[in-house]
């Protein structure tokens, strides 16, 4: 079993904190995602589990003992680095078998260990090679197997396919899940890549400017995000938004300003008239419609034909201040740079923000 | 247009004239040997342009090494004291004969040239004891200043220092501190010891003589030592670390390794220099007491130039063994220098 929970964790440099008051348990066999824009803390987080930092308040406990003083060696744990770490000099094997050696493991068992890791990996033929003799993946295999040959309590992950290219990392993330599945370890890994959350993850942690956000299952994240921040964070290409103000609103529906123009939505906001918030819609929930036929008009920059769907990327015509609103369609659709044509949000499908961020209401869905 | 862009090109414009300042002398240097460049070009040809910028550098290396090479050479296969080569009797091998003529190598007295064969003891005694703890301090000293210690800049500039400072100020510096009347000797009659004559015993002076010599250059061995240190990614320390790996096991097993390259080269380098000691010790101890210090450089200098008779001839001979032996060592050097940048690669 390994169970981790941390507990009003902070972390300071001098007089500047970069995680505030962190929260968060994950149970055995999970496989959790730390997920945030760069400089978020994700990877101050998953050291100071691992042990590289300190802690500066707050617990840290892996199967209700509190680590926060436990040397990184002791605490179970194996970590893969963004860079892969690997021992240069060393041989595949050593690598492999350094760690065990250091803790006076018999041979035959070391020996048992690393060609298990290597078999599951894949590398056997490469055990004797030195990692420059390696290509990026198998690196990154070897990483993963020395890890691995430590039989850990949790396995911590840094960004660990950041330096492989795009179709490397796209198989790579697959075996991972495939590892996950068989080892059946809990792991934690750190990325700024929100596909990477949304394929490997059990539950995503969002990490913005040293808070958590949001913690949640991918699609929980992705149907229901907590805050505006989630909502932007979440999602490739990102939720469209749209400042406006409510100009009337009954039990039923709340009708706000939307450009030059009006937007109702099917359902009551507990807000009073003349009060700002942000409607965000997500790109496959806008649909096309004649100019002037749909709730605002615009002006189409530009089209991207994906084959089996298209974005198009447009510029509200009334208001120039808006930024620029995706749509994604499916199958083939022609539409030239300059056009302007009308577009419809599905009400039932909007995710009302206040203007502080916060959600007010999730539309209720298909409908 | 708005104040900022006025200020923007006005920086631009004092930017540009501070150019020209620059410039224009330039486009009329270039002007003006626009032409003969052309000529020349015609005349040897583009393959032929490189080799003619050489010259001026290779006519100064030829004038100043090559050729005193081999004027060396000449005076090392010819006999007595005359000044110019024509002047000299031919002698083939005599000279390095009697540099070499020895009953029994392990005893100085019974050879012909007993103060040659003294100052290769002393140099190889001097290399072995200096190389050995340079290479050894240096590296204790670059593993200190790779940590996170208060003040770094300070003590890194602090060990570089010395070397910095002229061999001769080097030598007189340490002279004043370990004279019978120095700072050493005040220090110790003020705890109430007695003074003790540094040079005057043999081996206090080679001590004071390998030790000098270590001061003064260890700041060097010491940046291409950190310098390797720095280039070991922290990765593998904290990898090491999660590994469990205790720091004596971390030094043998990951820095050491991986900082072998750049070893080799400070131990290499360490026993060319080691090998021309001269200045320093020269301006210390003057190869005294007796010949206690006196090392390979000082007797081919003394040989030629500072005794009565000047024997140019077996000073010669002498720089032409001492110059293979430098041959090996820089093959060596060679030799780490690609490997390291071969591992590097």
């Amino acid at each position: 079993m390994a169970h981790l929970q941390l507990t009003h964790v902070k972390k300071s440099y001098g007089l500047v904190e970069v995680i505030h008051d962190a929260g968060l348990e994950i149970s055995d066999g999970e496989f959790v995602v730390l997920v945030g824009p760069s400089g978020c803390g994700k990877s101050t987080l998953l050291r100071m589990i691992a042990g590289l930092e300190e802690v500066t308040s707050g617990d840290i406990h892996i199967d209700g003992a509190r680590v926060n003083n436990i040397p990184a060696s002791d605490r179970g744990l194996a970590m893969v680095f963004q860079s892969y770490a690997l021992y240069p000099h060393m041989s595949v094997y050593k690598n492999m078998a350094f760690g065990l050696e250091n803790s006076h493991m018999p041979r035959p068992e070391i020996d048992q260990r690393v060609r298990r890791a290597a078999e599951m990996l894949r590398i056997t033929e490469y055990l004797e090679r030195k990692p420059k003799a390696l290509s990026g993946g198998q690196r990154q295999r070897v990483a993963i197997g020395r890890a691995i040959v430590r039989e850990p309590k949790i396995f911590l992950f840094d960004e660990p396919l950041s330096n492989l290219d795009a179709e490397l990392r796209v198989a790579m993330r697959k075996e991972l899940a495939a590892l996950h599945h068989e080892i059946g370890g809990t792991m934690i890994y750190v990325t700024h890549d929100q596909i990477e959350a949304m394929t490997l993850a059990n539950r995503i942690v969002v990490l913005n400017g040293g808070h958590i956000e949001q913690v949640g299952a991918p699609l929980d994240l992705y149907n229901k995000p907590a805050n505006l921040f989630v909502a932007g964070f979440i999602g490739s290409p990102k939720m469209n938004f749209f400042e406006g103000t409510i100009s009337a609103t009954n039990g039923a529906e709340t009708t706000m300003t939307l450009g030059e123009g009006t937007l109702t939505l099917p359902f009551a906001l507990e807000r009073n008239t003349g009060d700002k918030i942000t409607v965000g819609v997500r790109p496959e929930h806008i649909d096309l419609a004649e100019k002037g036929a749909g709730d605002l008009n615009v002006i189409v920059d530009l089209s991207e034909q994906l084959g089996g769907e298209t974005y198009f990327y447009a510029t509200p015509e009334a208001a120039a201040d808006q930024s620029q609103i995706t749509v994604h369609q499916l199958g083939q659709r022609l539409l030239g740079r300059g056009e302007v044509l009308g577009l419809k949000l599905r009400p039932h499908q909007v995710h009302v923000f206040s203007a502080d961020g916060g959600i007010l209401r999730h539309g209720p869905g298909e409908g | 247009m708005t104040a900022a862009t006025t200020e923007a090109t006005l920086r631009d414009r004092i930017g540009s004239g501070a150019l020209a300042l620059v410039a224009v002398p330039l486009r009329a240097l270039f002007s003006a040997i626009d032409y003969p460049m052309r000529l020349v070009q015609r005349v040897v040809g583009v393959v032929g342009m490189p080799y003619l910028f050489l010259i001026p550098n290779l006519a100064f290396f030829g004038t100043f090494v090559v050729i005193p090479l081999f004027i060396n050479f000449g005076f090392s296969v010819t006999g007595g004291t005359q000044l110019y080569l024509e002047d000299r009797p031919y002698v083939g091998a005599e000279q390095y004969g009697y540099l070499l003529d020895c009953e029994n190598v392990t005893d100085v007295s019974t050879c012909r040239e007993d103060r040659f064969w003294r100052s290769i003891y002393n140099t190889i005694t001097f290399v072995f004891f200096q190389v050995g703890f340079l290479v050894i301090f240096s590296l204790v000293t670059a593993l200190v200043l790779n940590r996170k210690i208060r003040a770094r800049g300070f003590f890194r500039s602090v060990f570089f220092f010395p070397v910095l400072l002229s061999p001769v100020v080097v030598a007189l510096i340490w002279k004043w501190i370990l004279l019978r009347d120095g700072l050493l000797n005040a220090f110790i009659t003020w705890l109430g010891g007695e003074k003790i004559l540094f040079f005057i015993s043999p081996t206090w002076a080679m001590f004071w003589a390998i030790f000098v010599s270590i001061w003064a250059h260890m700041g060097f061995y010491t940046l291409i030592l950190l310098a390797g240190l720095q280039a070991i990614p922290p990765d593998l320390y904290e990898a090491a670390e999660m590994d469990g790996t205790k720091p004596s096991r971390v030094f043998w097993r990951i820095t050491l390794p991986l900082l072998w390259p750049n070893m080799l080269v400070v131990i290499v380098l360490a026993l060319i220099k080691g090998v021309q000691i001269f200045d320093e010790v020269f301006v210390l101890t003057g190869g005294g007491p007796g010949t206690s210090t006196l090392f390979i450089v000082q007797y081919i200098y003394e040989t030629g130039f500072a005794s009565q008779i000047q024997n140019f001839g077996l000073a010669a001979a002498a720089s032409v063994l001492l110059g293979a032996v430098l041959l090996v060592l820089t093959l060596a050097q060679l030799y780490a220098a690609q490997r390291r940048e071969a591992k590097a690669a």
